[in-house]
């Protein structure tokens, strides 16, 4: 049985949905090393909600039954969007081998398999996949949960109610999961053969950074009791939410008939779009094998070629390549949606608590609130520029690198280095400065443009201090990742993010007061920068061109003999 | 002329190629043979200047690599052994990069990119991404990028791999004429048909030390079999049939 092919072929599945393609097998080691510390973390941080959560419902014993009920289902609809949410980035991670794609074709038809074994593996690989992260996610949350039913031997329908619990937070991990799936299969079935590897890495991203987004409004979940009693309109718009009115008519308690149908509704209707276009796939197998003939027309313009020109050939090649590898390659283009949106996750966050948004008078909330607006573009800068410095990193195609190696020179380097400043300047700084601005337009007004400036000068100059020595061409070097001592890490990006936003809106809420402080603080920090720059180029062309990753050599042994 | 002195390459306590010596003039194409191990890899690799030797001279046309490692790969177009190439660009989109790391003028770019791919029988693919090529298509792309810049030496690693029978001669007769016209061509492979109808001369190689060295025409005078069974003896293989018969009773076995 543990051999048999259907098993066999089930485990080689599942290996290869972690199996990410871009770490050498040191990297790959790291990487699994860090995942099951990541799941250490997530069992403690459980572990932790209960500690924090046992205050809150000591205080909620002595409460009405009503209040303490709306309180649960607040908690519960949070206890629900974890796995929902850890579920739905697993698979999304995985999108493109959720069917079998023509890889699997080529090699698997040729071996002696039937069609059904092959599709069964896969699902059978993708269910203990999604099943281990369910399992875990619930795992992980059952003394929390456990904790906001004991309340329940009030009424006396502990039982009952665990039980509508359970099944309902199941069934919430299985909609998020097949709702991913139905996506992915409505793709593969509808979207043009040839654009279909571009729409799949496309949803894969939005994917990701829809969930980083959305990370905000799942830590408030806790807090929505009031839109629980209130039956609020918006609740139809929160998945969590259905399933928590699932799991109250599972009760009997019928007050939440629409949440209660939604649920039922939405896991019906992912479930039949992923079943539909696994068997239509099945049927079709050619959809993912065939190639189309030709992406566009023959006599379609060269405009391709004429994007390559420009006066630095070199700085235009790489910045083109960095271009087209984060509009193709769906590792790259996830890593950099998600980095973005895990950076624009935690600003919302913030913005999200911020109050006073219609004081018309300066109010202490409205101040707190400029605070915040000059903040959050600051720390997106913070958290975007290191992170498109690693997304550069990740390599695409490490034997490819030779053509870089063979034509590399001191002028050509120095022509990359500038395309590696240009590309993080302007999705880690530009694109969050810009984001941001209509923003701190409406609350600050015309003097908006003032903070506007600083920022940019403060943002170009960060992109050229954190790429300074960063000798490589992108996504052409080796990765090894873990190099660094993580605590070690841990506090000197925490120390570096506190000095340089407390630094940034003192500046930021100078340059807003006084003009003049604004225009000489963007020169100050501008004329920094293009110092850096110069350096930067000089760098270039003395060094050699980096490709690949080392350990760190500053290791201090240890001495455990004593000669 | 390409002159390689005292070529010796240590992988750690691991000696990769042991002293290589010879030389490539001016219109000669030499075949590089060898089995799988044998240093053929490692040296096309210290030829094109993608490692460094840990002993030994390579340069060409006067400019030793280890002096001026820039202008001595300039005069390199190099077709590598697997068709490593970033397949997420499209065929025009990888040549143009490859033309502007070269530092091409932009007009000849303009017009030798989907010249090359019109004459490679790539044109009607041109807007294709290069993961749906196939093999021959691949290296099809990587013959226009190692002849994109007109190199003085063209190092090719199994250039014949996966083109098919009317690719194969447009190669072979394109890097004849290219020889013709005083281009020098370093040619490694398996293959002994084509080291006979291409190469003028023959370099084999065994466990990193050339162990002959002779022009082709000379075995052409000995017989019809003869490189191959001089390759056999000097590279030291073993008898094939009982090997073969091993193989067979393995699987016929129990």
């Amino acid at each position: 049985m543990r051999d048999s092919p259907e098993v066999v072929l089930t485990r080689h599945f599942f290996a290869s949905l972690f199996d990410f393609g871009f770490l050498s097998d040191d990297g790959a080691e790291a990487l699994k090393r860090a995942l099951l510390g990541s799941l250490a973390v997530a069992l403690a941080l459980g572990g932790l909600l209960v500690r924090v959560f046992m205050a809150k419902y000591s205080e909620l014993s002595a409460e009405p039954i009503d209040v303490y009920q709306q309180a649960v289902m607040a908690d519960h609809a949070f206890l629900m969007a974890v796995p929902m949410w850890f579920v739905a980035a697993a698979i999304g991670l995985v999108g493109q081998s959720l069917f079998p794609n023509q890889l699997d074709f080529r090699i698997l038809m040729a071996e002696p398999l039937s069609r059904p074994t092959i599709f069964g593996a896969k699902l059978a690989a993708l269910l203990l996949y999604a099943g281990l992260f369910v399992a875990g996610t619930h795992v992980a949350l059952a003394p929390l949960g456990t904790l906001t039913m004991l309340g329940m031997f009030r009424t006396g329908s502990f039982v009952i109610s665990a039980l509508a619990f359970a099944v309902s937070s199941a069934l919430a991990s299985l909609f998020a999961a097949l709702a991913v799936v139905a996506v992915h299969g409505a793709l593969m079935l509808f979207a043009p053969r040839a654009r279909l590897v571009a729409f799949s890495g496309m949803v894969r991203s939005a994917t990701i950074g829809t969930l980083l987004l959305s990370l905000p409004f799942v830590g408030r979940l806790p807090a929505v009791d009031r839109a629980f009693a209130a039956d609020a309109w918006w609740l139809r718009l929160v998945p969590p939410a259905w399933f928590v009115g699932l799991e109250r008519w599972l009760v009997g308690d019928v007050r939440w008939p629409a949440l209660a149908a939604l649920a039922a509704t939405g896991t019906v209707a992912v479930l039949v779009v992923s079943v539909v276009s696994y068997v239509l796939l099945y049927r079709r197998f050619d959809r993912v094998t065939l190639e189309p003939a030709a992406s566009r027309r023959a006599d379609a313009s060269d405009r391709p070629l004429a994007r390559w020109n420009g006066r630095s050939p070199v700085r235009h090649a790489i910045g083109r390549f960095i271009a087209i590898t984060i509009r193709r390659s769906p590792l790259h283009q996830g890593l950099v949606v998600g980095l973005l949106a895990a950076a624009g996750g935690f600003v919302l966050n913030s913005l999200l608590n911020a109050s006073g948004w219609h004081d018309q008078i300066e109010t202490r909330q409205k101040r707190a609130l400029i605070n915040t607006l000059l903040w959050a573009p600051m720390t997106m800068v913070f958290l975007a520029v290191p992170a498109m410095r690693l997304a550069l990193w990740i390599p695409l195609d490490l034997r490819s690198n030779w053509v870089f190696r063979m034509t590399e020179d001191g002028a050509g380097r120095a022509e990359g280095a500038a395309a590696n400043v240009r590309a993080v300047w302007a999705l880690a700084v530009a694109l969050p400065v810009a984001l941001m601005g209509p923003l701190q337009w409406w609350v600050l007004g015309p003097s908006a443009w003032r903070v506007l400036m600083v920022e940019m000068s403060i943002g170009w100059l960060l992109a050229e201090w954190t790429m300074a020595d960063w000798q490589r061409i992108p996504f052409t070097c080796a990765y090894l990742p873990g190099k660094g001592f993580v605590p070690h890490m841990f506090v000197k990006g925490f120390a570096s993010f506190v000095v340089f936003s407390t630094a940034s809106v003192l500046v930021l809420r100078l340059s807003l007061a006084r003009p003049l402080a604004a225009g000489i603080c963007a020169v100050v920090f501008s004329a920094t920068a293009a110092i850096l720059a110069v350096l930067r180029v000089r760098h270039a062309r003395e060094g050699r061109l980096i490709f690949e990753d080392e350990l760190p050599t500053d290791v201090n042994p240890l001495r455990l003999t004593a000669d | 002329m390409l002159q390689a002195r005292g070529l010796t390459k240590r992988y750690g306590g691991l000696l990769a190629l042991d002293r290589v010596n010879f030389d490539l003039r001016p219109g000669e194409i030499v075949g590089y043979l060898g089995p799988n191990g044998s240093g053929k890899s490692t040296t096309v690799n210290l030829v094109v200047g993608l490692l460094e030797p840990s002993a030994g001279e390579i340069s060409l046309s006067g400019i030793r690599l280890s002096d001026d490692a820039i202008a001595y790969k300039r005069q390199i177009g190099y077709v590598p052994e697997e068709p490593a190439l970033y397949a997420h660009l499209t065929a025009s989109d990888y040549l143009m990069l490859v033309g502007r790391l070269r530092r091409l003028p932009t007009a000849v770019l303009q017009k030798r990119v989907p010249e090359l791919l019109r004459l490679l029988q790539l044109h009607d693919s041109r807007y294709k991404t290069m993961t749906a090529f196939s093999k021959g298509m691949r290296q099809r792309v990587l013959v226009s990028s190692a002849l994109l810049h007109n190199p003085q030496l063209l190092v090719l690693d199994e250039p014949f791999s996966g083109l098919d029978v009317n690719a194969g001669l447009l190669l072979r007769t394109l890097l004849r004429t290219l020889a013709d016209e005083g281009r020098m061509i370093l040619f490694s492979t398996h293959r002994f048909d084509m080291v006979e109808k291409l190469c003028s001369r023959v370099i084999v190689l065994s466990s990193g030390r050339v162990v002959l060295e002779r022009r082709v025409d000379d075995f052409a005078r000995e017989g019809p079999d003869s490189l191959e069974e001089t390759f056999v003896r000097a590279t030291l293989q073993p008898d094939f049939a009982p090997l073969a018969r091993q193989i067979i009773d393995t699987i016929e076995g129990a």
